[in-house]
């Protein structure tokens, strides 16, 4: 008979990030609580080296390049990108990765902070959710209308915004309606 | 960075059968599933000590959900109590310490051969499907690659087709199992060999819906919430199979999806395929309390 190994510490802490970025997703607006605040956890559980990622600021990069994946400055080959803030989105949004129709596993997950439970009221349609819900995210005017423009479905990448140990998931799946 | 930051310390095995880096693409690709709802997603299918076509591709998604807290439950064609199935579940919690369950009502996770349990699924559950084949279009198109091109174009005709000349050559639609779905409005899939009878189960479902196909390599989801609509015509309403009026001649439930035993001379008796939902029903006869939860079908009808 076989003897259970204990999960270490990585895989208590992989196992419920991993967790709560599933159910982030599959319920698109609603709230899941990370194990610790930040993206250090996101990082640790979906990043390796078969991962070609992007990141603004040293802590991030410096993060990254721990897992050994591979670290790029053109943002549009990156897989995963992770930024502090989305202010300066029209700069960069256009070049990320969105897949193709053929490949839309290509499209990149773009990993945020932004603040929750402030800013602009959105509506939220599609899978996940039952009718809509209705957010209050704290994110620039003008990023839904480009992401909207940018995305034609099943083309997109999917948004995780972080605050604090707080993540909510917008995939490209999900109809975003500034009210 | 030194040599000690590169590695881990020693260990005999890895928590759960899977090392970190199989379960780091397992959990990038499963997000990707849930994001494109119903596209099937590609990943490496790692070796499992069992072989492809008997539920690795389940295995592996469970083994990455399970930790110590979950409680899993897994069925073939309905049954806990299979050779596959229980082998499956005994080696999940072997190698996670994860609980073991036959009710539906208890488990978190529940990999499934080809059904999906009676009782309604809570919107923490998880219902892992075995899938052996992932592509709707391999039966009309061969090439995967023209196959692929075809997804990409929403080009699902030939599958319209193939149910059209059902109805001209039978006068009915003959597809049993893996009845072609429209996912999200978008892709079509195949809903791994469920029963026409599972299929509204999976629409606008509270639970969330995970099919891996280990030796196709690929992996797809059905989110909670999400549209999932069997191909049919404006004209030919979708049927489930007709076993509405069956009754189980061990637990006397009626009005479920029956496993047909063919009896000596010819005839044949009916065993509700829902094991675990057959045994609660043998206990409310004993006089014990059943615990049975609401139920998709009642009375024989889909009314969740």
């Amino acid at each position: 008979m076989l003897s259970v190994a204990p999960p270490d510490a990585a895989e208590i802490r992989c196992n419920a990030v991993f967790e709560a970025l599933l159910w982030a997703v599959s319920r698109p607006g609603e709230t899941q609580l990370l194990p610790a605040p930040g993206m250090a956890g996101i990082i640790e559980t979906l990043i390796d080296l078969e991962c070609t990622a992007y990141a603004e600021g040293e802590e991030l990069r410096a993060r990254l390049a721990a897992t050994g994946a591979l670290l790029t400055e053109d943002i549009g080959q990156a897989g995963y990108v992770f930024v502090d803030s989305l202010m300066d989105f029209e700069a960069w949004l256009p070049a990320v990765n969105r897949g193709s129709a053929l490949y839309p596993d290509v499209g990149a997950t773009l990993v945020a902070a932004a603040s929750h439970g402030r800013g602009s009221r959105l509506r939220l349609t599609g899978p996940g959710i039952a009718e809509n819900r209705d957010i209050l995210i704290d994110v620039p005017a003008g990023f839904w209308d480009l992401r909207a423009q940018l995305s034609a479905y099943p083309e997109g990448f999917d948004l995780i915004l972080v605050d604090g140990a707080s993540a909510i998931a917008i995939p490209r799946s999900t109809h975003v309606e500034v009210l | 960075m030194s040599l000690a930051t590169l590695t881990k310390p020693w260990a005999a095995t890895s928590y759960g059968f899977l090392d970190a880096s199989a379960k780091r693409e397992l959990r990038r690709k499963m997000l990707k599933a849930v994001a494109v709802p119903g596209c099937q997603m590609p990943y490496a299918s790692r070796e499992v000590p069992m072989a492809r076509g008997w539920g690795t591709g389940g295995l592996q998604v469970t083994l990455t959900l399970a930790n110590p807290g979950s409680v899993i439950k897994v069925i073939d064609q309905g049954a806990d109590d299979g050779v596959n199935a229980a082998s499956i579940r005994r080696f999940v919690s072997s190698v996670s310490g994860a609980a073991q369950t036959w009710d539906t009502l208890d488990a978190s996770i529940i990999q499934s051969r080809h059904r999906i349990p009676e009782e309604i699924l809570r919107e923490n559950q998880v219902l892992v499907l075995q899938v052996p084949d992932p592509e709707p279009l391999r039966d009309v198109e061969s090439n995967i690659s023209i196959a692929r091109q075809m997804h990409a174009d929403a080009d699902y005709g030939k599958l319209w087709l193939t149910l059209y000349e059902q109805i001209v050559r039978k006068g009915r639609i003959m597809q049993g199992a893996s009845y072609p779905a429209l996912v999200n409005g978008r892709h079509v899939i195949t809903p791994s060999p469920i029963p026409r009878w599972d299929v509204p189960k999976l629409h606008m479902s509270k639970h969330l819906t995970i099919l891996s196909a280990g030796r196709e390599k690929r992996i797809f989801a059905v989110p909670p919430f999400t549209r999932v609509e069997p191909l049919v015509f404006s004209d030919r309403p979708y049927l489930v199979e007709d076993h509405a009026g069956l009754t189980c001649q061990r637990s006397g439930l009626s009005g479920f999806f029956m496993n047909e035993l063919p009896m000596d001379g010819g005839g044949s008796r009916f065993e509700v395929s829902d094991s675990n939902l057959g045994i609660k029903a043998i206990r409310r006869t004993e006089g014990e309390p059943d615990g049975i939860g609401d139920t998709w079908y009642r009375n024989g009808e889909y009314s969740a």
